[in-house]
């Protein structure tokens, strides 16, 4: 794991801001009325005259008030024109999904300009004789200036060598965390030196906007829109993905989120994992079929973060992707079948799955997209206590297979179950990686022709799914939840349809 | 042996706002406490259990909620528990 994502699974003050505004919107959307009352909200978060962790409360609620439209599914104010908090909320004070790109935000007045990447000597430096550094140095960057290390900023190429070889660790790497984060290069700067998105790079997998210490990047929900829906007496029906075991404390087992979602207004509530088990058995049998006879290799497409980095850095090759429907996509037409009537939510880790949702293709298979965080906070605005529910009911849905596709090499593992139960002559490579940068890198292996004949799982966040932005839990934790409720499967292998 | 037991309230807003990390910081310590300084008695066993909304309070307002021995903490984060823990944890307060 690279470094910037030091904070992943840690509760600090960023989180329970970001939370706080989803728990409000919520509140806001449950209470209906006059929507102009945003305008409160932040006062309500950020209350009194003393900042909490910026130069003054007046800073600190303009960002909130930023962060309460991005939840709205608005867009930035501009910050040198006057407008209200809520300009605009009419058109987004709606039952149906509303979107305007960029789904993923830097507020940039929250952002604190980080210096970009450069590799500085510490005090640590005691100018030893060795100095490896200076020899380390391919560029000749390094070199010993009244006794110390000294790096010219001019020559260094910030490879990082003479960081890995000072036996003091005197030479520290200064790094924004966002860019850190992006496996894609996508974080840029403006003219003041502060994180700009560029959206042609950018695959919106949400690391950055978790990995920001100050708070500055948020994407948009859909959480008010949705609500409205179901106050408003329209049929919703919730597909929940597979890493959402633990998300919400020890007392919400499966069949009490179940419940719990039944409590809040959703109809039914299927796991996505029942599309994860339909795609485990295509791709198992389109691997046996097509790799290596028509295809050289197979890319697995359940990750919308993996396959956006394929078409738009790897244009070559996405042939090769599978053309199965994701299982969010597959979950979503098998409840619009039997229940063409109704809206149709995912719910999950994954703030990339809200633009998959607006693609041509797929929006109208899935109305809205909503994370587990931003689900907890409409849990809490509804008052829902978890240890009050009775188990009613449960998850019979899908296999233990599809389960498993939530965290890293889930999704590889649970094809190659299916290839060697159902082909077992099949001989199967695989190869997988975790983390968009090391994606990148296993895609340019695949390009130069070196896992030919492989199957290759792709995952943007580091730890899979359940490592995800809109996340709740530490990232260890879920990973050892959804292992112990994929051993409570009542069937562990999805079975092969008939036709294939 | 004086042992600290501790509760941790589970209830939504409590998850919500960071009761699974003071847990996780609670664990973090029971892990090293054969490594804590000389200062602290690393024998005093460290026991969590997790609770919904403690003596049945709503406390919607003040999450999240944690009891070291019978003591109630509100607005808890793991810095503030933490501090309360180790300082408990001290020779000269058994």
């Amino acid at each position: 794991m690279g470094c910037g994502l030091k904070m992943r699974g840690l509760y600090t003050p960023v989180t329970q801001i970001r939370r706080q505004v989803f728990e409000e919107i919520a509140r806001l959307a449950y209470e209906g009325g006059d929507y102009r009352r945003i305008e409160d909200i932040p006062y309500k978060i950020i209350p009194g005259e003393i900042p909490r962790y910026r130069e003054s409360v007046f800073k600190e609620r303009a960002i909130v008030g930023e962060r309460l439209r991005l939840a709205m599914g608005l867009s930035l104010r501009d910050v040198g024109k006057p407008a209200p908090i809520s300009k605009g909320i009419e058109d987004s004070a709606i039952s149906e999904k509303y979107y305007e790109p960029p789904l993923i935000n830097v507020i940039s007045f929250a952002c604190d300009a980080c210096a970009e990447k450069s590799y500085i000597v510490s005090e640590n430096c005691r100018g030893c004789l060795a100095h490896p550094c200076t020899s380390v140095c391919p560029v000749k960057a390094v070199s010993i200036v009244e006794g110390f290390s000294h790096i010219d900023k001019e020559k260094c190429i910030k490879c990082g060598r003479c960081k890995e070889a000072c036996p003091y660790d005197a030479i520290t790497k200064r790094e924004r965390p966002c860019a850190a984060a992006c496996g894609v290069d996508a974080i840029e700067s403006d003219h003041l030196g502060r994180a700009k998105i560029n959206p042609d790079k950018c695959v919106s997998c949400g690391m950055c906007m978790v990995n920001c210490p100050f708070a500055a990047i948020a994407d948009k929900s859909q959480i008010f829109q949705l609500i409205r829906a179901m106050e408003e007496g329209k049929e919703v029906i919730a597909i929940v993905a597979p890493a959402f075991v633990g998300q919400f404390g020890p007392l919400a087992t499966p069949d009490k989120i179940k419940e719990a979602l039944q409590i809040l207004g959703f109809s039914m509530v299927y796991e996505v994992a029942l599309g994860a088990d339909m795609g485990a058995i295509a791709e198992a049998h389109h691997y046996v079929e097509k790799v290596p006879s028509e295809l050289p290799f197979l890319l697995t497409s359940c990750c919308p973060s993996w396959s956006m980095l394929a078409k738009k850095y790897f244009p070559d090759i996405i042939g090769s992707i599978s053309n199965e429907l994701t299982p969010m996509v597959a979950t979503a037409r098998y409840v619009k079948e039997r229940h063409p009537d109704a809206h149709v939510t995912f719910i999950g880790p994954c703030s990339a799955k809200k633009l998959e949702a607006s693609r041509k293709t797929v929006r109208s298979d899935v109305d809205f997209v909503i994370t587990f965080e931003e689900l907890m906070g409409m849990f809490v605005a509804k008052e829902i206590e978890f240890s009050d529910l009775e188990r009613s009911t449960s998850f019979h849905d899908a296999t233990a297979t599809g389960r498993g596709y939530g965290v890293a090499g889930g999704v590889a593992s649970a094809i190659e179950a299916c290839i060697h139960e159902y082909y077992p002559a099949k001989e199967v490579k695989i190869d997988r990686a975790e983390g968009l940068s090391n994606c990148k890198k296993l895609l340019q292996m695949v390009k130069a022709g070196k896992r030919n004949g492989y199957l290759i799982e792709g995952m943007g966040c580091p730890g899979g799914c359940v490592a995800g932005a809109g996340t709740i839990i530490p990232i260890n934790k879920a990973a050892i939840a959804l292992q112990n409720y994929k051993q409570t499967s009542s069937k562990k292998l999805p079975e092969k349809p008939e036709e294939v | 042996m004086n042992n600290l037991n501790i509760e941790i309230c589970v209830g939504t807003k409590c998850v919500m706002n960071g009761a699974m990390d003071i847990m996780q910081s609670i664990e973090n310590l029971k892990e090293i406490s054969s490594e804590l300084s000389e200062q602290y008695n690393s024998d005093i066993e460290i026991n969590i259990t997790t609770v919904k909304c403690l003596e049945g309070a709503k406390h919607h307002c003040s999450s999240p909620w944690v009891s070291i021995n019978g003591e109630i903490f509100e607005n808890t984060n793991s810095e503030t528990i933490m501090a309360e823990i180790i300082d408990r944890m001290k020779w000269d307060v058994v």
